[in-house]
């Protein structure tokens, strides 16, 4: 018998996350998180837990005041009128 | 300097955002006080663009300034930052939900009472994915201090909602436990 964790993701923006059933987990630590002593790995109840908790506040979504204000940063520096102008 | 410098650094912000407010919202433990944190991160940051090293791992730069920004605002209200340890531990009665598998709203509410250093590290650890020593860069401490953190949070959260977290693989875990353990 496996363990399925399967959790929906959903995903609006273009980060990756890995959501990957965890149908191989008896092969252990096949990530990155091997250098992790495994502690907090996929086999481990805290680690998929962890990651399931903050996966879905990754895949929330984004209001966009932050775009906006990205781009009235960006346009605010495109014209040099105060301070510094960067080379 | 050209537009496409800018516009690439803005795209990179931007794609930072969604973890931003993940790491944001794990540290402030409020969606408003997140956003917040996320916009005047976002401000710094493009501030202190200069002082970016192009080719360096952005997501934890910008990680630094986040949680830089948020222990910086801590202090400015006069809140405590760090919780004393066995205190919220004792208050809390997190009961796991049959075999042992936790929901994760237990879960959810065991990471709030960590103390926040603890908290920080293993989801930097855990979640965001960062090595030990990016965490120890974005947290200003040693690699030493983020994994003894990380151990003491993961040991507290077993506690708390009562797994043994250490190679549980479903129902072969369990029988081999009650096997005598003798499986490698």
């Amino acid at each position: 018998m496996r363990v399925i964790t399967g959790y929906m993701v959903r995903r609006n923006r273009g980060e990756e996350i890995s959501m990957k059933p965890h149908l191989t987990a008896a092969a252990g630590g096949q990530k990155k998180s091997e250098n992790q002593g495994d502690a907090l790995g996929v086999n481990s109840e805290i680690g998929r837990k962890l990651k399931q908790y903050y996966d879905e506040l990754v895949s929330e979504d984004v209001p966009d005041r932050f775009a906006d204000l990205l781009r009235q940063l960006e346009r605010s520096e495109n014209q040099p009128s105060t301070a510094e102008s960067g080379e | 300097m050209t537009m496409s410098e800018g516009s690439t650094f803005r795209q990179d912000l931007l794609a930072a955002i969604p973890s931003l407010r993940a790491f944001a919202m794990s540290l402030a433990q409020n969606a408003d006080k997140a956003d917040d944190l996320v916009q005047e991160t976002l401000v710094k940051a493009w501030d202190k663009q200069a002082s970016f090293q192009p080719g360096t791992n952005l997501k934890a730069w910008v990680f630094t300034i986040l949680r830089n920004e948020f222990y910086s605002q801590m202090r400015k209200r006069g809140r405590e930052v760090q919780d004393s340890d066995g205190l919220i531990t004792a208050r809390l009665a997190v009961h796991p939900s049959q075999q042992g598998k936790m929901d994760l709203d237990d879960f959810r509410a065991a990471l709030e009472t960590l103390p926040g250093d603890q908290r920080e590290a293993i989801i930097l650890i855990g979640a965001s994915g960062f090595s030990y020593e990016e965490a120890a860069e974005i947290c200003g401490c040693a690699v030493g201090t983020i994994k003894s953190r990380v151990s003491r949070a993961r040991s507290r959260l077993q506690e708390m909602l009562a797994v043994s977290g250490e190679a549980d693989y479903g129902p072969d875990a369990i029988a081999t436990q009650v096997l005598g353990s003798n499986a490698a």
